[in-house]
């Protein structure tokens, strides 16, 4: 497989560091923002946006480290963030900006897209900041790229249920299609 | 990140490369090549190398078109085009979208295609600088070149923009660390301040960070203008920020040689939209009373400002225009495409090397799903996900050369390193073909009935 030298799983985060509370609270409410970050612009314009690395950069909430204690999840857990625009499943993980108690950063994508608002009180530009929006622990998996969108815009699928959808065989991390493969088509010793 | 020894094998060095990822445009990186690929890039951050370096698993090397399953298939050049123009052809409300990653030589034939059938052209100026370009409308536009920022400005200011992660070499490039002219020791002799509701890797590496709230920037920047012309600020705060640090900054300010303002989408994408922006015009005019200073938006794209220059040449306006009355008509709110795909209104979709998928709102995507999507990209993308027709096409600066206008309107001709795969095309050539075959399938071009004057008009001025 032929992956650019900076392929990184995941983007680098620090430890929460905040001590676990006894008492953890079950929904947390939040500001939400959205906007792009270094991992996640890389992935995207390298093209690897099926991939687990775009995923994880893109598809992440970054909290601030009490607020990730008061839900009681640790870097890596899952999460589910809803809006009054939707809902999506994604990654927690500390921010490398925090302090911010009480706002919440996901990089822009499908995955923020789930829930962003598409008002753009007539300046052609929609509300990608400043949402207000609940974030709460869920055993749900973050769905890959190609899934989430099966799974949000059901193109080409007739069912329209939402578990259902999500539980189909998931498209993996490569172009999914009937055709040459690049392999076929170019030399591949690099 | 581990550590990886610099890349020694390699055929050939091309120099003087353009990096095709942000808007600082970079024109001085050198391609390493072997066997017909780029394997190293020096002189480009993160962002530009990842980009040159592309994931090939992901690049559409295909021309594709979806079965009756739904499911994309590999089918002829002939074939692919013929069906693209032919959901053009049969549209009434089609929408171009994208050209922000293409060359100005494809906008043109772009252009040509969508006068002739009536379609909304758009870029993605729509979903990060609309606001900024309506608000340069309302307030005007003090710009400067980066290069006279690079040998003249003393004191830069960040505001709503995290540059270290998406214009990574802006600051050591032009803004923060470069020597120039006037700035003998570079960093030593700027001041750098930061505006930013986070403490962002910008604000980590400024003098100052301003962390306004949330929504604030509206608020902060009237207090400053007042403050600038003169007035005592009423509470002890503005947005957050305490009053005398609003004091200092504005002495800051106003004691520049000569200052620049870089703004983002901070403050196009908070609630004030342009709004935002237009006060920050003002406050640079009003700093023009007592200092030099100018302003530049921070455009995401390598030539997201290059569509709305050519578009403002040719039709008059920047983005959003619409063509389907026959003539260009431009309406903030109304011509745009999200607004568009909100109200439902596009039977056809042609994206250009860009990702609706990847940045739309759901609100707005939604529609996409109901209507024929075709498009031309180099990548397997989220937008791949939703198209009806895909065409490979090339990528600028690498396997194909093009202009691109960098963010401060600075025209930069990207040359061509190395060649395209065989069976990928250049956009151009893939607008130019759809072009065809639609004035071929559509034979009557979409233009106005002849204007006829209401004749009631006459006899007003008659005075009858
Ligand atoms: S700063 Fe922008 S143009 Fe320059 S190398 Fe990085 S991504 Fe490319």
């Amino acid at each position: 497989m032929h992956y650019a030298n900076s392929y990184l799983e995941k983007p680098v985060v620090g430890d929460p560091n905040v001590a676990p509370r006894a008492e953890t609270i079950k929904v947390l409410k939040c500001m939400l923002n959205t906007g792009s970050d270094i991992y996640q612009g890389a992935c995207k314009k390298r093209g690897s946006t099926l991939k687990e690395e775009y995923k994880n950069a893109s598809g992440t909430a970054y909290m601030d480290p009490r607020d990730m204690a008061k839900l009681g999840v640790e870097n890596w857990d899952h999460v589910l963030v809803k809006t009054d625009y939707g809902e999506v499943v994604v990654n927690a993980a500390r921010s490398r900006d925090a302090p911010h108690e009480g706002t919440i950063f996901i990089c822009k994508g499908p995955w923020a897209n789930t829930v962003v608002s598409h008002e753009t009180y007539c300046c052609s530009d929609p509300t990608y900041k400043g949402i207000h929006a609940t974030v709460e622990k869920t055993d749900r998996e973050v769905l890959l790229m190609a899934d989430l969108m099966r799974w949000v815009y059901k193109k080409y699928v007739d069912e329209e249920d939402d578990d259902v959808v999500e539980s189909m065989e998931s498209f993996g991390e490569r172009p999914f299609y009937n055709g040459r493969k690049w392999e076929e088509l170019e030399d591949h010793d690099i | 990140m581990t550590y990886e020894p610099p890349v020694t094998d390699y055929d050939y060095i091309v120099e003087n490369c353009t990096c095709a990822f942000c808007g600082c445009n970079c024109d001085d990186l050198d391609f390493l090549v072997k066997n017909g690929h780029v394997v190293a890039v020096r002189h480009a951050c993160r962002l530009g190398a990842s980009k040159v370096m592309e994931d090939l698993d992901q690049r559409i090397m295909v021309p594709m078109v979806r079965n009756e399953e739904g499911v994309l298939t590999e089918v002829s050049w002939d074939e692919a085009l013929d069906t693209a123009a032919k959901y053009i052809a049969e549209s009434i409300r089609p929408v171009f979208y994208g050209w922000s990653e293409t060359s100005t030589e494809c906008m043109k034939e772009g252009l040509e295609l969508g006068e002739y059938i009536g379609a909304v052209l758009d870029n993605q100026a729509t979903i990060c600088h609309g606001p900024s370009l309506q608000a340069m409308q309302n307030a005007g536009y003090p710009i400067q070149t980066l290069g006279e920022v690079k040998n003249r400005a003393d004191v830069i200011v960040y505001s709503g923009s995290n540059a270290m992660n998406s214009h990574p070499r802006h600051l050591a490039r032009w803004a923060a660390f470069p020597r120039g002219y006037f700035r003998q020791r570079g960093r030593f002799d700027r001041t750098v301040i930061t505006m930013d509701p986070k403490f962002s890797d910008t604000a980590k590496c400024s003098d100052m960070w301003v962390g306004f709230e949330q929504n604030g920037d509206y608020g902060f920047y009237n207090a400053i203008r007042a403050v600038i012309k003169g007035k005592k600020l009423q509470s002890e705060s503005v947005s957050g920020i305490p009053a005398e640090d609003i004091y200092e900054i504005v002495e800051t300010m106003k004691n520049a040689e000569f200052g620049t303002l870089f703004f983002g989408l901070g403050l196009t994408h908070t609630l004030g939209k342009q709004r935002n922006i237009d006060i920050a015009i003002k406050m640079i005019q009003d700093l023009n009373a007592m200092s030099k200073w100018g302003l530049t938006p921070m455009r995401g794209h390598f030539n997201v400002n290059g569509f709305n220059i050519f578009m403002a040449f040719e039709t008059g306006w920047a983005f959003g225009v619409d063509f389907c009355r026959g003539y260009g008509r431009y309406m903030l709110g109304e011509t745009n495409t999200i607004d568009l795909l909100v109200r439902e209104e596009p039977d056809c979709f042609l994206v250009i090397a860009a990702d609706p998928g990847a940045h739309f709102p759901n609100g707005a995507n939604q529609h996409l799903a109901n209507i024929p999507v075709i498009q031309i990209d180099i990548h397997w993308g989220p937008s791949t996900e939703l198209a009806d027709v895909v065409l490979p096409g090339s990528f600028i600066s690498v396997e194909c050369g093009g202009t691109s206008y960098r963010m401060d309107g600075v025209p930069i001709w990207m040359k061509k390193a190395i060649d395209k795969p065989e069976t990928c095309r250049d956009d151009e050539w893939i607008v130019r073909e759809i072009k065809e075959r639609v004035f071929k399938l559509r034979e009557e071009p979409n233009v106005a009935p002849k204007y006829v004057p209401n004749p009631g008009l006459g006899l007003l001025e008659k005075g009858d």
